[in-house]
């Protein structure tokens, strides 16, 4: 695969809208091919869900064709896929060729009981909202999901600082993104042969370029969109050791970096 | 798929639509049973967990009167197996889901439930 040149954006339009346009419907388009790209599980995730306790019950938000979704421990955890796309949800229905819980629905919604699940997983999927209140709320969904119990939540999302070997080319833009981050757009080429096994797409161009937005985080950013999501709810930001009582709060036990990605491990506590 | 044990988490997020918005419950399904692995263990530790009236309910309307109205505080292997059953092999193919309260309809389409909402249904 060539270089993929990285393109930054402004979003002037409503987010919601541009959403839609510019990372469902495209997910919706590339879904076949995408997922044939997507299956071997980053190391970070692999490892917090082997953690996972015995009959733990988890919300793979933004599950995309649900890779995470076989990595069940043989059946002795169990996760629902939730993806904005249908199309990316029919693979994720038969992720790891065995029936999977999948749902059609936003990330920004809450659509379940509260405090339903044990743990959350966000995957790739929150640096694909267009403004930082609806990342705040994207993670809020994940904090409100699981029990404020022992509740786990793990996030990843794509860096700013880009591992060696990544094929993207970053540009340099004039705002001081090491703080911000940025908001980018990146190229997915379909080719013919791919586009050929969705009917309603062109077929008489050689290949099809679809812009998917981003935002890239900055270091620090993502804990920071952490404490701001648990202030809003009212959570304490830190370990449960010499809280006052009758307080509910989050920790982050993990805060990291990983093949271009930063990633954050959280848990819910309550006294 | 949706199953049961799905559908034991869901609960409508309409606007204003915060009491009595669960369980959803099913209209003109379209069922099928499909045998899945026995996973007694997973079940037991996720039995406290499950909603159980619910549960119920939603296997009687479905037509399975499996499983005892009160919760059993006995776990044995028949109770068991009934839960594996009702939670893990009935597969709800099409149809839809209906919020008890504001009756909004979340449509199921070949076994994927969609829970979106129009932009003015959204809380
Ligand atoms: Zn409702």
């Amino acid at each position: 695969m060539p270089p993929k040149a990285v393109a930054e954006v402004t979003i002037d339009i409503d987010p919601a809208t541009y959403e839609t346009q510019n990372v469902h419907a495209i997910y919706d388009t590339i879904a076949s091919h995408f997922s044939s790209t997507r299956y071997k599980p980053w190391p970070i995730i692999a490892k917090f869900l082997s953690r996972i306790p015995d009959g733990w019950i988890g919300l793979d938000s933004g599950t995309g064709n649900g890779k995470y979704l076989s990595l069940d421990r043989d059946g002795k955890t169990w996760m629902v896929g939730l993806d904005r796309s249908i199309n990316l949800l029919k693979f994720a229905q038969n992720a790891g060729d065995k029936a999977r819980e999948v749902v059609l629905g936003n990330v920004l919604d809450h659509c379940w009981r509260t405090h339903a699940f044990d743990f959350a997983i966000s995957i790739a999927t929150i640096h694909h909202l267009a403004t930082p209140s609806r990342r705040v709320l994207a993670v809020q969904r994940l904090l409100q999901a699981v029990s404020p119990k022992n509740g786990r939540v793990l996030i990843y999302v794509w860096a700013i600082e880009q591992d060696e070997l990544s094929k993207r080319i970053i540009p340099q833009g004039e705002r001081n993104e090491t703080r911000t981050g940025q908001d980018v757009v990146v190229p997915w080429v379909l080719s013919k042969s791919n586009i050929a096994q969705n009917p309603k797409s062109p077929r008489d161009s050689r290949e099809e370029v679809y812009n998917r937005y981003y935002h890239i985080f900055a270091k620090g950013e993502l804990s920071a969109l952490v404490s701001q999501a648990a202030a809003g709810l009212g959570l304490t930001i830190g370990s449960v050791v010499g809280q006052p009582s009758s307080t509910q709060g989050v920790e982050i036990l993990q805060d990291g970096w990983e093949r271009s990605n930063y990633y954050v491990e959280l848990r819910r506590w309550s006294i | 798929m949706v199953r049961l044990v799905t559908h034991n988490l869901l609960a409508c997020h309409a606007k204003d639509c915060n009491t009595n918005n669960f369980p959803l419950v099913f209209q003109n399904v379209q069922l099928e049973i499909r045998e899945a692995e026995f996973n007694p263990g997973f079940i037991q530790s996720f039995l406290p967990k499950i909603e159980w009236n619910a549960l119920v309910k939603t296997a009687q309307e479905l037509g399975d009167t499996s499983l005892p109205i009160d919760q059993p505080e006995m776990i044995d292997d028949e109770l068991l197996k009934n839960l594996h059953h009702v939670l893990f092999e009935i597969h709800i193919v099409e149809g839809a889901m209906i919020c008890p309260n504001c009756k909004h309809n979340y449509p199921i389409s070949d076994g994927i439930p969609n829970m979106l909402l129009a932009e003015h249904e959204i809380a």
